[in-house]
């Protein structure tokens, strides 16, 4: 039996800054303090959508925005408001295919590694089974 | 895994990640100016060793380890426990 998603369409808001429309993550399906799963439905009035095809740019800002819920997740689970996060670097980004309306990404997540506030992080997005695109990527979180 | 070993696997993955020679890397060396880590790639260092090593860095850790020297000994200490 499927489990319900942690948080679905606008309960994302709780663990990241985005608002309509650059919001470009829509569910957020589990966490470990190591790992999450995170997913988009490609829709046609997508900013980043173009031709029927969600480009480049929003496929980048999904994972960021993965990795930005991720870490949300983390202070919202403390009981504290999510803080600002930063991406430091991206590395390694590959695109399989770009993905086409009605199509649903589901991305993951895994922690590499952390040091000094900064956390690297590997992240694949895949519809269905199949990869469409995978990066490295670097982010920090801003505290207080 | 003997020391002699881990110390060998340990400069030949962090020379080519950091496009570094292996003659470069000395028990004595200071990681961070060898090789040339700023606050952002000091995480691409720790996360070699955790893949390579399966040793977890905690960030604490991390910053009490200076030179090769040091890290060879957290990684065999932790490899021996």
């Amino acid at each position: 039996m499927k489990t319900r998603p942690l948080f679905l369409g606008e309960e994302l808001f709780k663990l990241i800054p985005q608002r309509m429309p650059i919001v470009m993550v829509d569910v957020f399906y589990d966490a470990t303090d190591t790992e999450a799963n995170t997913g988009l439905t490609v829709t046609a009035d997508n900013l980043f959508c173009e031709n029927n095809k969600l480009r480049e740019p929003g496929l980048i800002e999904h994972v960021a925005q993965s990795a930005a819920a991720f870490a949300g997740y983390d202070t919202y689970r403390q009981g504290l408001v999510p803080k600002l996060g930063f991406i430091g670097e991206i590395k390694k980004f590959k695109i399989y295919r770009l993905p086409l309306t009605g199509e649903c990404l589901h991305t993951h997540l895994a922690v590499l590694g952390e040091a000094a506030g900064v956390t690297l992080l590997a992240a694949e997005t895949r519809v269905n089974d199949e990869i469409i695109t995978s990066c490295q990527m670097k982010i920090f979180i801003k505290n207080d | 895994m003997e020391k002699q070993e881990l110390i060998a696997k340990d400069n030949e993955v962090l020379a080519e990640e950091f496009e570094k020679e292996v003659s470069e890397i000395t028990p004595e060396a200071d990681i961070k100016a060898t090789l040339e880590l700023d606050s952002l790639s000091l995480v691409d260092m720790v996360a070699l060793i955790e893949n390579e090593f399966h040793v977890k860095i905690k960030g604490t850790e991390v910053a009490q380890i200076k030179t090769f020297g040091t890290l060879y000994d957290f990684i065999y200490e932790r490899l021996n426990a």
